[in-house]
């Protein structure tokens, strides 16, 4: 991708290949990586999935008020679409789709699976009081994603995601790469392996990185990277060697590209 | 829920000076003292180098994860209020002060008045905006802050308020929450979350 690499080092100990600060762009972790990461963050740190979603969800509705905003949308609204799976990014999209009702955009939320924990049902909770519509089902031609909306928001699977995609997920993605309007993925684009990529899978425009971008962010061809979850205390960062670019000021996403 | 509205609070403010970005931050017992947790963390994500003072710890499990979570960011905890502050002449040490509910003052901390001079600012919660002052009628005496954040809309008592700046930080309420209790807030620019008030007379 045009990036200077030097060959990698070893540091002794360290078991995983050095390179010096600020050399390179970022060393992305691998999927283990990231989830290590991520269990650091909730055993160590003692951080509560709450805590972190949050901040996520926020750090997605920024990136997309910066990338997209209200005015450059052609529908009468700012109308979005939000697709939540079944998991924790599933959890960051309900929460980027209240920020995004804050921040004047009109999100509708397509949420099929939901999580029997308090959780998720909090955060349903706290969109529907916020009148954030919630679809009974997905619409059933790309065409008419187009019509309704300016914006997707794939908030499907996350790092974690491993394996075959199951319904109703696989028909949504089929419907979804066939869009014309532009989509958002939070993380990892949905049905992407989390480290490879997925040539003939979902082509976003944008991604927002949470923590650090993965691997497959490396197979991102959209318009609009950023990085989002401004909390990764500084020793874990050295600690996996991130890497990281400075996030301006007191921003919570950082435009990578 | 506490934990979004928390860390949804604490954003502090970009117009704090950097070039010494010393920052002491004082906890009280409850809530308040919590969201402070909550701004100091965030502080050092911004580069800046909070201090926290926390006398009287909360036995509430979430405000101890808070805890953990600043000293795991190799955020000093004080065991002591240094009773003077010595400033070098020409230097600017900014103070922050998370409200001290009036009635339960941490022991010791009356005793303890900063220094008149130094730029104080405090970060009301939602019922008791700023130690020694009533929520309502305000307070002559006690401190007097230089930057006030009132905490998802201004209290009675912010009327009293004499310093250079006053935030409110509220975006994360809910409209049927505004409209119930005929807050108005302000529009808040783009995506920020905190958004400047008029300066006060």
């Amino acid at each position: 991708e045009g990036s200077t690499v030097s060959p990698e080092t070893t540091a002794p100990g360290s078991g995983r290949a050095w390179r010096p600060p600020g050399v390179l762009p970022f060393l992305p972790p691998r999927q283990e990586e990231a989830q290590a990461i991520d269990q650091e963050l909730f055993t160590e740190y003692k951080f509560s999935v709450d805590q972190l979603m949050e901040l996520a969800g926020l750090s997605c509705a920024t990136g997309i008020a910066k990338a997209y905003p209200p005015s450059s949308f052609t529908t009468s609204q700012p109308a979005v679409l939000v697709v939540c799976g079944p998991g924790n990014n599933g959890g960051d999209g309900l929460v980027c789709a209240r920020h995004l009702k804050m921040f004047g955009y009109e999100p509708t939320v397509y949420y099929p699976k939901r999580p029997n924990k308090t959780l998720f049902e909090g955060l349903t909770t706290q969109c529907q009081k916020m009148d954030i519509p919630f679809l009974p089902e997905f619409p059933a031609e790309a065409a008419l994603i187009d019509e309704l909306y300016g914006l997707v928001v794939d908030a499907i699977f996350g790092f974690s995601f491993k394996g075959a995609v199951r319904e109703p997920f696989g028909s949504i993605l089929s419907t979804l790469e066939r869009i014309t309007v532009p989509i958002a993925s939070i993380d990892i684009p949905s049905g992407w392996d989390v480290e490879k990529g997925k040539a003939d899978g979902l082509q976003p425009d944008m991604l927002i990185s949470l923590t650090a971008p993965k691997k497959a962010a490396m197979h991102f061809a959209g318009r609009y990277h950023f990085l989002g979850g401004r909390f990764v205390p500084a020793a874990l960062q050295e600690k996996y060697a991130l890497n990281l670019p400075p996030y301006p000021k007191t921003d919570c996403v950082l435009q990578l590209t | 829920c506490h934990v979004p509205v928390s860390s949804l609070q604490a954003f502090p403010l970009p117009s704090l000076p950097r070039k010494q970005p010393t920052v002491l931050v004082v906890c009280g017992p409850a809530q308040n003292g919590a969201i402070g947790l909550v701004c100091a963390r965030h502080l050092r994500i911004f580069d800046y180098e909070p201090t926290i003072f926390y006398p009287k710890r909360s036995p509430d499990p979430l405000y101890r994860d808070f805890t953990t979570q600043c000293e795991k960011m190799d955020i000093p905890f004080l065991s002591y209020l240094p009773t003077e502050v010595s400033v070098p002449p020409g230097s600017l040490r900014v103070h922050r002060l998370t409200i001290l509910p009036p009635e339960h003052p941490p022991p010791g901390c009356r005793r303890h008045r900063v220094p008149w001079g130094h730029p104080l600012i405090p970060c009301p919660c939602l019922f008791l905006p700023v130690a020694g002052w009533d929520a309502e009628a305000g307070g002559s005496g006690g401190i007097s802050p230089d930057v006030l954040v009132s905490l998802s809309a201004p209290k009675q008592c912010a009327r009293r308020f004499l310093g250079r700046q006053h935030f409110v930080a509220g975006r994360f309420l809910p409209y049927d929450v505004q409209k119930k209790f005929e807050l108005n807030p302000p529009e808040y620019p783009g995506t920020e979350c905190v958004v400047a008030l008029r300066a006060p007379r």
